[in-house]
């Protein structure tokens, strides 16, 4: 029993050790540092560190490059031992506060670096983010880590400087779980939309062609997006069942998307009606209307494109993001305490020496 | 107003060399006051700090976004620290090189346009401000720890006129732990605004890595001053190489490496 008491205690005493808080902070500093320029001379690796949680960017990494990784994992270790030194340290102080309450900052100070480190570990594993994500005006967006919240871009308004620069822009954003409307912000730079676990930020916007406006004698106007469905005379139906803003045909015949500006637009069309055979196929609207359009009557001519407005954001869900700003306003509260206790602690000498 | 500024500027280097050279030639005994070098370099910050008032009163902001801004705002921040130091301590000379950094940074910034650039909606929040504040005060400290550091060592070797080593024991400790308290306020600031405006407060680029690297090496050093060992020459040569860290923090990166803070 006194074995494992001694045993206990010397152990505790290690965990509240301050040589130990240094050779801890050393050792992970000299990490850190190694760590860093492995960070820049591997961006292949690491340039995504900041757009997955930890653990989703340690799932996703190939095989045989924990020599390049493994000084993380170190750290990881070293960080979590530091913590508990910290830990031990304010147990440590908590038990002898009413001798050692002149010491409230700066036991609030680790009491926040605890805080900080748990949150960012929680956050590490539990976290969710998706980032750059593009999200179009009206579209349901699924939260990520957040099961049935959904998230709703209403406008979109850009911002541009005289010399037509985008500067910010304006997204009004609605989180939504089922019908129950849980909040509404007009997002822009600076000022995300925040709820519960989730932030919400603004990355970018623009615009994509998805489809075009036609002219097609007797009928008018026709909007030829991606579902459309046209009646023609006779009973014959023409549909949408696609289109590429910049197509090629490759070799064996297929047509691709090459790039989403509006390049060489491409529709994909279906044709059915009583006594003709159906037919699919490509329009590439800057050559001729395909010979099975026009051998049934069906002439149009594009008028210009329909574009549909989109908005990046990064929307990301954060578990342990509230246990980080306690952690962080601890540790304000803690520094200034500590700084205005500073000059008369100096006066009285009261310090420890080790 | 802001014609007043290349003037006011002039008017503030032309003083802090004269208070330089006046500290540099005259070394008093310690303790002793060497009255019109504190003078100079007093009115010096007077200009200085009017300068400071008139472009963030024009600019609707405090301007510090790009590289001539910083450097005219880290100069003040210097001088600051070492009237701090001079007024209540009297370091005078001790703390000259504090005042050749500053001579430094605003004979560089001198020549620049000192035009306020337009403010894009990124860096439009209080917490760029508190980030950047707390920061240059951070290191301004942490630059008088450097000096007082090298001194303690030259003091050792038997340089003369300098403060006793107790005190500039004391002193060092104090711009460590001045600093370290300057630079959590900074990291808090950074830490929120990285938050609301990239959706996480902690990012893995090499310029957020390498604050936090400099802000654990002072939290370090705020604790190595309790153990004997590591008093006197041990903290010395710990200013000096966090002062290495902390140059390479804010030149290094923007100069040598590619980050998301660039230096303008
Ligand atoms: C990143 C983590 C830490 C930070 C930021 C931190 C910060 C501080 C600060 C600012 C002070 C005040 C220094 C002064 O008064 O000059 C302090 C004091 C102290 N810290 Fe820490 N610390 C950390 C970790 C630790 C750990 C792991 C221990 C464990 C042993 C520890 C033990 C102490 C002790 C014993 C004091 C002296 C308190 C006193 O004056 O009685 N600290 N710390």
């Amino acid at each position: 029993m006194s074995r494992n008491n001694s045993l206990f205690s010397r152990t505790w005493q290690l965990f509240c050790s301050l040589k130990l808080a240094i050779v801890l902070a050393s050792l992970i500093t000299l990490l850190a540092i190694y760590g860093s320029l492995v960070i820049h001379g591997h961006p292949a690796l690491f340039g995504n560190l900041d757009q997955l949680s930890l653990r989703s960017w340690a799932r996703q990494l190939p095989t045989g490059t924990l020599i390049m990784t493994w000084w993380l994992s170190a750290a990881g270790l070293l960080l979590i031992l530091f913590s508990l030194n910290t830990l031990c340290c304010f147990i440590d102080w908590a038990l002898h506060v009413r001798a050692r309450w002149r010491k409230s900052g700066e036991y609030l100070i680790h009491l926040g670096v605890i805080l900080l480190a748990v949150a960012f570990a929680w956050g590490s594993w539990a976290g969710v983010r998706s980032d750059r994500q593009r999200v179009y005006l009206h579209e349901k967006v699924p939260v990520p880590g957040m099961p049935g919240h959904e998230l709703i871009v209403d406008a979109v308004e850009p911002v541009m400087n005289q010399q037509g620069r985008p500067l910010d822009m304006l997204n009004q954003v609605r989180l939504v779980k089922g019908d129950q409307l849980l909040a509404a912000e007009q997002v822009r730079i600076n000022h995300p939309l925040s709820y519960q676990d989730l932030v919400v930020v603004p990355v970018s916007f623009g615009q994509e062609a998805q489809g075009y406006e036609c002219f097609m004698p007797g009928l008018g106007q026709l909007q030829l997006i991606r579902g459309a469905r046209i009646e023609l005379d006779n009973g014959k139906i023409l549909r949408v069942q696609g289109f590429y803003a910049d197509a090629t045909r490759i070799a064996n015949g297929e047509v691709v998307q090459q790039s989403s500006q509006l390049q060489n637009p491409a529709l994909l069309l279906d044709l059915s009606g009583p006594g003709i055979p159906a037919w699919r196929g490509w329009y590439f609207l800057r050559e001729q209307l395909p010979f099975q359009l026009v051998a049934n009557g069906i002439r149009f001519w594009p008028v210009t494109p329909i574009f549909n407005t989109y908005t990046v954001l990064t929307i990301n869900y954060d578990p342990g993001a509230d246990l980080a700003l306690a952690g962080g306003s601890l540790l304000l509260i803690g520094t200034l305490l500590t700084l205005a206790s500073f000059y008369r602690k100096r006066r009285a000498n009261d310090r420890p020496e080790v | 107003m802001l014609q007043y500024q290349t003037p006011l500027l002039v008017a503030s280097f032309a003083l802090y060399l004269v208070a330089f050279l006046g500290y540099l030639m005259r070394r008093p005994e310690p303790g002793m006051v060497l009255l019109w070098p504190r003078v100079c370099l007093s009115l010096g910050f007077l200009s200085h700090s009017v300068c400071l008032v008139i472009r963030w009163l024009e600019a609707g902001y405090l301007p510090v976004t790009n590289l001539f801004s910083t450097q005219f705002f880290f100069s003040w921040c210097l001088v600051l620290v070492f009237l701090y130091f001079e007024y209540r301590y009297r370091i005078g000379s001790s703390g000259l090189f504090v005042v050749a950094v500053n001579l430094l940074l605003l004979g560089v910034a001198l020549p620049r346009d000192p035009a306020i650039p337009v403010l894009i909606p990124n860096l439009d929040t209080p917490l760029f401000t508190l980030h950047i504040v707390f920061s240059f005060l951070g290191y301004a400290l942490f630059t008088m720890a450097f000096s007082l550091g090298v001194l303690y060592l030259a003091r050792q070797l038997g340089m003369q006129r300098l403060l006793e080593l107790r005190q500039l024991r004391k002193l060092n400790e104090e711009a460590i732990f001045l600093g370290f308290c300057m630079f959590t306020l900074c990291m808090i600031a950074g830490c929120i605004w990285a938050y609301i405006a990239w959706g996480y407060y902690f990012s893995w680029n090499i310029k957020s890595l390498w604050s936090l690297i400099v802000w654990l090496f002072y939290a370090g050093m705020c604790h190595a001053k309790f153990i004997r060992r590591w008093q006197g020459t041990g903290y010395a040569l710990l200013s000096i190489a966090g002062f290495a860290v902390v140059l390479f923090t804010y030149l290094g990166i923007g100069l040598l490496l590619e980050s998301n803070h660039p230096l303008d």
